[in-house]
């Protein structure tokens, strides 16, 4: 370029580097080009920013208050949406039968009947009972709902005559967020750990490196129980949400900081490291300027791999009793109905928030797995 | 070959101490002890004799000693193949562990069997196969089958048989078999119950076999030495089974080490909502009485499994590969 420019052809050069320029593609936009080729990549992610949203506005989502307990509608099937009624006529807009309830008195069991001439059509923007978005935004108006005295349970009741359908989104909210929130400690922690380890190296990373090494031998699903049996029970729920939060995060710093440390090492002795050293750079400023930016994109992917492990386990320690408690709600705690089998098998609709954790965790697996490509779209 | 043994059984010793001490410490972790909350539940149940007791049951159990002492004597114990006795049922820990062994075993075998067997040849021929329809298909179906908690499917799979046939199924025998012996007739009702837990847990086993086995091998496939082999006219099946394929097995020799600790861990859940007569029952159970000796005998063996795994694979590999051996 120097030489170009003494010779005086500075037009042709410049003409010359505005087409290299044009070629050029950044490493953000490759990586997005090489994420949107895998499509089931892209339908997971999509996916999941539906669920979150939903998870963010359950109140409006959910027709009904999801601690609201129906004591006429204890255990019932789910009861669903109409469009043709028992006459065979057809509805444009779905409408929901008003029900009543009977003891049966042989097995002492209740049962429900519809009434065919008590019709309640489903109505949008519906004024119900109040919630707030975020804590913030109160309000009462709810996406969807039927006129009082009808009922709406599109998933069914569970054994306490709440609505498994709202439940679901609220349990959305406790669910989602432990994997998030989960996997930002486990970042927090891992990153530094690892970094400190490879960048300091010597007798401190022999250290960190066998205690790791001794983390990970343990199988992580009996190690949460233990740990999860350690929280006391008479805590106040929230509290119990952050320490199984710190839990699930507790094991699975150990191979992320692994990654990051082969990570720092292998760039400790880069030329650009070097060089930095040379001119006066503080370590803070090598870390931080130099070595996280380039190990960043890479900690993050493999972070997120871990989400669908924690709420896979904190699916399973609510499930257990040993997560979650009420009155929050989650995914797990809305399945521990499903441990009583006798119960299961006369309400297999109480398995319906299961479909949830299952689309999650497989669109989230989806996700990691074209992040994974993304991330590194030199490779071939 | 054999220093080689002997310095991965070396470093087995000090590993094997530091797991024990892991496994007790859980244990400690929360406040009070057993003998706090049994005469808790008993002062509640109205029992206020057992409170004058108290220093009486620790003496007992050996609770008052200070805490690296009962580590070391529980230890030493544990090398001498005594396992203490369960402070909740006051049984040897060894009887209650080999007693819940058989079927735990039993349970792992045809999971371990299966995934692995399922699992290796589905990837194979994924990988053999990239791209074509059989192979998206599997490889979706993996994605779905990582994703699917066994604990669930084993629900689904409950109540489908319950609607089918009226039985539920749960545990591994019917009630009129318990304590027979053998017979035709309790082989196929043991079977009837085992397919639940065992298809349950082979689904999401298999998933992750056969993925592994896939990458390994699509990678394995395209390097040189294949490239070189085909161009010599070496018949394909020679060059995916003799050459590829073993050398796409290291990865799943190295899981092998959890693979060990899965079979006696792995589906904690599954065998609590199945009510399986599984060691995994007994263990959650026991840490959550704090259940001391039991509990931290089981977390023990465990991180024991998960070493002798390790070093099983690690001795497999350097058999296999002699690279490994050298080095």
């Amino acid at each position: 370029m120097e030489i170009l420019r003494k010779t005086g052809n500075q037009t042709g050069a410049r003409i010359a580097r505005k087409e290299d320029e044009a070629k050029v593609v950044s490493v953000r936009r490759l990586m997005w080009l090489r994420f949107k080729r895998n499509r089931l990549a892209v339908i997971g992610g999509i996916f999941l920013l539906l669920m979150y949203l939903a998870a963010i506005f359950a109140g409006f989502i959910a027709p009904n208050d999801p601690t609201m307990v129906h004591s006429q509608y204890v255990s019932m099937a789910p009861h669903g949406l109409n469009f043709v009624d028992t006459d065979g006529n057809f509805h444009l807009i779905p409408f929901v039968y008003g029900v009543k309830s009977a003891v049966d008195p042989a097995t002492f069991r209740k049962t429900f009947q519809i009434i065919p001439e008590e019709k309640y059509p489903l109505q949008f923007f519906v004024r119900g009972s109040e919630y707030t978005i975020l804590g913030i935004f109160r309000t009462d108006i709810h996406l969807f709902g039927v006129e009082e005295p009808g009922k709406l349970f599109l998933f069914g009741t569970d054994t306490q005559g709440r609505d498994i359908f709202s439940r679901v989104w609220f349990g959305a909210q406790v669910s989602l967020s432990v994997g998030l929130l989960g996997v930002f400690l486990t970042l927090v922690f891992g990153s530094i750990i690892g970094i400190a380890s490879g960048y300091i190296g010597g007798l401190f990373d022999d250290i960190i490196q066998r205690v790791i090494e001794l983390l990970m031998s343990f199988p992580q699903l009996p190690l949460w129980l233990a740990l999860a049996a350690l929280v006391p029970d008479n805590w106040p729920s929230d509290r119990i949400y952050f320490a199984i939060t710190i839990v699930l995060a507790i094991l699975s710093w150990g191979a992320l900081a692994r990654q990051t440390r082969s990570m720092v090492y292998a760039l400790r002795e880069a030329d650009f490291v070097t060089a930095a050293r040379y001119s006066n750079c503080s370590d803070w400023r090598i870390i931080t300027r130099h070595l996280l930016p380039n190990t960043m994109s890479h900690i993050i992917v493999i972070a997120t791999t871990a989400i669908p492990g924690m709420i896979l386990g904190e699916t399973a320690l609510s499930f257990l009793g040993l997560g979650i408690r009420s009155p929050l709600i989650s995914w797990g705690l809305l399945l521990t109905d499903a441990q009583h089998i006798r119960v299961l098998v006369q309400q297999p609709w109480i398995l319906t928030p299961a479909i949830f954790v299952i689309a999650t965790i497989i669109a989230f697996n989806f996700l990691g797995d074209g992040l994974r490509d993304a991330a590194d779209p030199f490779a071939k | 070959m054999t220093r080689y043994i002997v310095r991965r059984l070396l470093q087995f010793i000090p590993s094997m101490i530091l797991i024990a001490f892991v496994g007790f410490v859980i244990m400690e972790l929360p406040p009070g002890d057993y003998v706090s909350n049994y005469i808790r539940a008993q002062a509640l149940a109205g029992n206020q004799d057992m409170v004058a007791q108290e220093a009486a049951l620790r003496q007992q159990f050996g609770l008052d000693q200070p805490f690296l002492i009962r580590f070391a004597n529980w230890t030493i114990n544990l090398i001498r193949g005594d396992f203490g006795i369960s402070l909740a049922t006051r049984m040897p820990v060894s009887e209650i562990i080999g007693s819940k062994l058989g079927a735990t075993v039993a349970v792992s075998l045809c999971v371990f069997i299966l995934s692995w067997a399922i699992g290796i040849a589905l990837g194979v021929y994924s990988a053999t196969h990239q791209y074509s329809k059989t192979d998206n298909f599997l490889t979706t179906i993996s994605f779905i089958g990582l994703g699917l908690p066994d604990f669930l499917i084993a629900l689904a799979f409950l109540v489908l048989a319950w609607q089918l046939t009226g039985q539920v199924l749960t545990g591994l025998q019917s009630p009129e078999f318990i304590g027979k012996p053998f017979s035709i007739p309790l082989l196929l009702d043991f079977l009837k119950h085992l397919w639940i837990p065992v298809t349950a847990v082979v689904v999401t086993g298999m998933a992750w076999v056969m993925r592994v086995m896939r990458g390994n091998l699509l990678n394995e496939l395209g390097k040189n030495y294949v490239t070189a082999l085909r161009a010599k006219g070496v018949p394909e099946r020679t060059v995916i089974w003799k050459h590829a394929f073993r050398n796409a097995l290291h990865p799943l020799i190295g899981a092998l080490s959890q693979t060990l600790a899965f079979l006696v861990n792995g589906f904690v859940i599954t065998s609590v909502v199945l009510d399986l007569p599984t060691i995994q029952v007994t263990y959650l159970d026991a840490t959550q009485a704090q259940d001391l000796f039991l509990a931290g005998t089981i977390l023990t063996l465990i991180g024991f499994l998960v070493l002798l795994g390790t070093l099983v694979s690690d001795l497999l590999l350097a058999w296999l590969d002699p690279r490994i051996r050298f080095s």
